[in-house]
């Protein structure tokens, strides 16, 4: 009797509820870099959770938790892979408190669903990764994704104002509070969001909320090159305007809007967004002030988008952060333009297909490549991107690529000196590697 | 644990070879300045040494570990939790002369500062481009950069802007083995753990900050500070709610109450109504031409909660002294009574009424008189104990009362210190929110870094054994640098 099964009995008996899949197709689902999992678990309670955690590492098993599985491509092939712990089961609201501005929820709701439940109360949770319907909680924590309103708003890391989390032996640890400003121990909520899972499964968040906008809108603005559009970024963030979001798009990336959003000319090599959200008032001042701004560095204002062609024009954007083979570049906001003219040239050398969306006023690059197949000229040129990066203080982190490129160029970059801390770290949190080894930077 | 004198002489002169004998202090005269903070909590280093580099503090680092002696970092001594005493003795690195703004990037929105450099002179060097640096601590005429990071400070505008560590990206830092390392970056999202976010408010027992990268933003264009006055503090508590329930995030949104005002105007004189029972100082700011409509939405909700009145500041000059008034509170408390205690409890907004009653309850329960001044908008707050230490048994009231008060925050739901730390003096109070395991948890962070525990040893984590000393300001003793703090507004 393998481990795995007596594992499986006893985990029916600690855990009655657990669910617990091991049929071919289940499997191949939660596969990561084309390796399935054993057995798939779907823990329906926090201890259950803690039981399937505490077991699997006596039994020696390892543990991916998984969520909506929307970033499973991102991190190095895993070295050993038994479990999948899915959070599909642990999807409640626990609390909204719409006159504290917070709420608290479990690890495996999605976003979409959150964000549906908070807006009958006139709030929202700032953060705006792609793929909302399918991305959970717990995972875009994991990940730490984020989307363009960050420049407004922040990252998961400046949302987040208490977790609750399953060690790789079992302990349940709370981190933080309920409350939005808390500095009584140590701040371990910044230490999971990120950590892809290998410090913890993250199964309860709390956070801070925003009250919903009176009115959004977002200003286009073609520009004939990536300076252009920079200068106008760097104009307004050196302004008295505070734009939710400032996204720029190459060609490539504004053939992949819907038609009816954008009206610019094909002469149009880059095409800035900017958007404001706040009072009637103040929305209208903006643009009429980021219009301004804009034609004085050279650029072409073209139309303001409102209501669903807005929506739409910003969904579409963030399903660009999200490609077969994609490249999260960052960068300080002053060289977002020679690395984009830069970038433009290695793709053109390496015979690669491109795309670029940018978070152009967080310096955040989301670089498309293809074919996805052209492995040695793939690995070619994201190293030489990758330099070009290191080199002004940046990174460059591979989001989603096909296996065999993860063989040839790692998906983290070269580790930093610090690298040694977060191994101690690891170390400390989990030294049996019951979470599973090898995704994460530097092997962890 | 004070080092004998052999031992003493020659830690001195090996850290007079690190950074020269003239900056090293060992007189028990000298000592004597540096053995307390803001909080009153005192203990003697055996030595004060002032490093001029980041490789100075790394071989004062590695010099401690060679010996065995704690060290214990320490900025402008303005903390209020006893981050900075030495509680085992042995070294204090002081910040004192890494104090300068090693670049400001304005296109890029950064700026890299050694940990000395006092909060305030970031945003003064950065006025005449329209910039600032947002967090500010009530002592950032003061305080340093430095000790911010160690405390995650806070302050009155960090209501819609978030508190240190949303504003910090990137640290050098000296481990507490004497390594140097960089974590994060001027840019977002460094691949691997945020060790940025983790070290700070670590409260100096995870390592020594030697260079800090911190975003910097532009000026808004307008700003609006108006004052409600209530005659119950139930009126101005729902009025806080009910603002945040508007979805209005003001800049900043600050109670005082009927104690606080009287010793603030008597002491000021920036027009506070003293007959009121409690005052909300609030600010809204953004662009000219909207700025007046919050106000109007604000105001309105005032009315809505019984306002007694609502006054709008007229100009920068009046809006300064209403400022001063807030800031300068705990000073003015100071001459009301000698003595006065300082809590830091954190609740969710919506608990303030029933909260604020509890407090009054409990100190009234002891024969104590509490006056209120604090974050309101955070529900961060800040009871002022006022005591006579002469009267016997009073100090175990205040003791008592205190520790009261942080309950019932934890059972609010809420924090035992929203913005002055742990320290020493709250280490006790953690398990009123922490349970064994989650405690256990931290110890497995601080055991990563500082494994021996030299890296300010006995603070964060309840000390089984110890008994909660509450540090107490004790008027008739004030030390020197606790005048100073005071006259320079250090308190929250």
């Amino acid at each position: 009797m393998s481990d795995l099964s007596l594992f499986t009995r006893q985990l029916q008996t600690g855990a009655p509820q657990t669910e617990i899949l091991n049929s071919p197709g289940d499997l191949a689902r939660f596969a990561v870099d084309g390796r399935a999992p054993a057995l798939v678990v779907l823990p329906a309670t926090v201890e259950d959770v803690a039981v399937t955690l505490k077991l699997a590492s006596e039994h020696r098993l390892t543990v991916l938790p998984v969520g909506g599985s929307t970033q499973l491509g991102l991190g190095q092939p895993p070295e050993r892979y038994d479990l999948a712990l899915c959070t599909a089961r642990l999807n409640r609201i626990l609390e909204h408190e719409a006159a504290d501005l917070t709420c608290s929820v479990q690890a495996g709701i999605t976003l979409a669903a959150l964000q549906q439940q908070l807006a009958i109360k006139g709030q929202f949770l700032a953060l705006d990764p792609p793929d909302s319907e399918h991305a959970t909680i717990g995972g875009i924590l994991a990940a730490n994704s984020s989307g363009p309103q960050r420049l407004r708003y922040g990252s998961a890391r400046d949302l987040v104002i208490g977790l609750r989390v399953v060690l790789g032996d079992g302990t349940i640890a709370r981190s933080g509070g309920k409350v939005v400003k808390n500095v009584a121990g140590y701040d371990l909520n910044k230490l999971y969001i990120g950590s892809l899972g290998t410090l913890g499964v993250i199964v309860e968040a709390n956070f801070k909320l925003i009250p919903r906008a009176e009115e959004e809108q977002t200003l286009l603005v073609a520009c004939r090159d990536a300076s252009t559009a920079m200068e106008i970024v760097i104009s307004l963030l050196s302004s008295v305007v505070t734009p939710t979001a400032l996204e720029l798009l190459d060609r490539a990336a504004q053939q992949q809007l819907p038609g009816q959003a954008v009206q610019a000319t094909s002469a149009t090599s880059y095409l800035l967004a900017i958007a404001f959200s706040g009072g009637a008032k103040a929305v209208v001042r903006q643009i009429a002030d980021a219009r301004a701004a804009a034609a004085h560095q050279g650029g072409a204002p073209q139309n303001t988008l409102e209501g669903a062609n807005h929506d739409g024009f910003w969904a579409a954007v963030r399903a660009q952060q999200h490609g077969p083979v994609t490249c999260k570049v960052s960068l300080l906001i002053n060289s977002v333009a020679s690395f984009l003219a830069r970038a433009q040239a290695i793709c053109q050398e390496q015979q690669l297909t491109s795309s670029v969306i940018a978070h152009a006023g967080s310096g955040l690059v989301y670089l498309q490549l293809g074919p996805s197949d052209a492995v040695d000229r793939l690995a070619m040129a994201i190293s030489q991107l990758r330099a070009l990066a290191l080199s002004d203080k940046g990174s460059l982190v591979i989001t989603n690529a096909p296996t065999a490129l993860k063989a040839r160029i790692n998906v983290w970059g070269e580790p930093r000196p610090d690298l040694r801390l977060m191994k101690i770290l690891k170390q400390r949190f989990d030294p049996q590697y019951t979470l599973v080894k090898g995704r994460f930077v530097g092997g962890i | 644990m004070a080092l004998d004198t052999q031992a003493k002489a020659a830690l001195v002169e090996a850290l007079g070879a690190v950074v020269g004998a003239r900056y090293v202090l060992s007189s028990d005269y000298d000592l004597m300045l540096y053995e307390y903070d803001a909080s009153i909590d005192r203990a003697r280093p055996d030595v004060v040494v002032f490093p001029a580099s980041t490789a100075e503090v790394s071989a004062i680092v590695k010099l401690a570990n060679q010996r065995n002696i704690p060290f214990v970092a320490r900025g402008a001594g303005t903390g209020l939790s006893g981050g900075a005493i030495p509680l085992q003795g042995g070294i204090v690195i002081a910040f004192q002369r890494m104090n300068r703004i090693l670049d400001i990037d304005y296109r890029n929105l950064r700026a890299i500062v050694q940990p000395g450099v006092v909060n305030l002179h970031l945003s003064n060097a950065m006025t005449p481009n329209g910039f600032y640096y947002v967090p500010d601590p009530s002592s950032q005429k003061s305080c340093t950069i430095g000790g911010n990071v160690g405390e995650n400070s806070g302050g009155p505008h960090t209501l819609i802007y978030g508190v240190t560590t949303n504003h910090v990206l990137g640290l050098e830092v000296v481990l507490p083995d004497g390594e140097i390392v960089e974590v994060g970056g001027p840019t977002f999202d460094t691949p691997g753990y945020d060790l940025t976010g983790l070290l700070v408010g670590s409260e100096g027992t995870l390592g020594i900050v030697t260079s800090i990268t911190v975003r910097i933003v532009h000026q808004a264009e307008a700003v609006k500070t108006l004052v409600g006055i209530f005659n119950t503090v139930d009126d101005a508590s729902n009025t806080v709610s009910g603002i945040v329930e508007a979805g209005i995030i003001p800049a900043a949104l600050e109670m005082m109450d009927q104690i606080i005002l009287q010793a603030v105007e008597d002491y000021i004189h920036a027009g506070y109504p003293q007959d009121a029972a409690a005052v909300l100082l609030i600010e809204v700011e953004g662009l000219r031409d909207t700025v007046d409509e919050q106000v109007s939405r604000v105001v309105a909700v005032c009315e809505a909660n019984h306002a007694r009145a609502v006054r709008i500041a007229n100009d920068e000059q009046e809006r300064q002294l209403l400022w001063r008034g807030r800031k300068e509170a705990f000073g003015a408390v100071g001459r009301i009574s000698h003595e006065f205690y300082v809590q830091d409890g954190v609740v969710p907004r919506t608990k303030l009424p029933y909260v604020l009653d509890r407090v009054n309850a409990i100190c009234a329960s002891y024969g104590l008189r509490v006056g209120n001044v604090f974050h309101a908008g955070d529900g961060n707050l800040h009871p002022l104990i006022l005591f006579d230490s002469q009267v016997p048994g009073e100090v175990e009231k205040v003791r008592q009362a205190g520790f009261d008060i942080l309950k019932v925050c934890a059972d609010a739901g809420g924090s035992i210190t929203g913005e002055h730390g742990v320290g020493m003096e709250k280490s006790d109070a953690m398990p009123l929110i922490f349970s064994d395991d989650d405690l256990a948890v931290m110890q497995r962070v601080r055991d990563a870094f500082n494994p021996h525990n030299l890296c300010n040893p006995g603070k964060v984590f309840p000390t089984p054994g110890r008994c909660a000393d509450i540090k107490l300001v004790i008027g008739q003793q004030r030390s020197p640098a606790y005048a100073q703090a005071e006259a320079e507004g250090a308190w929250h």
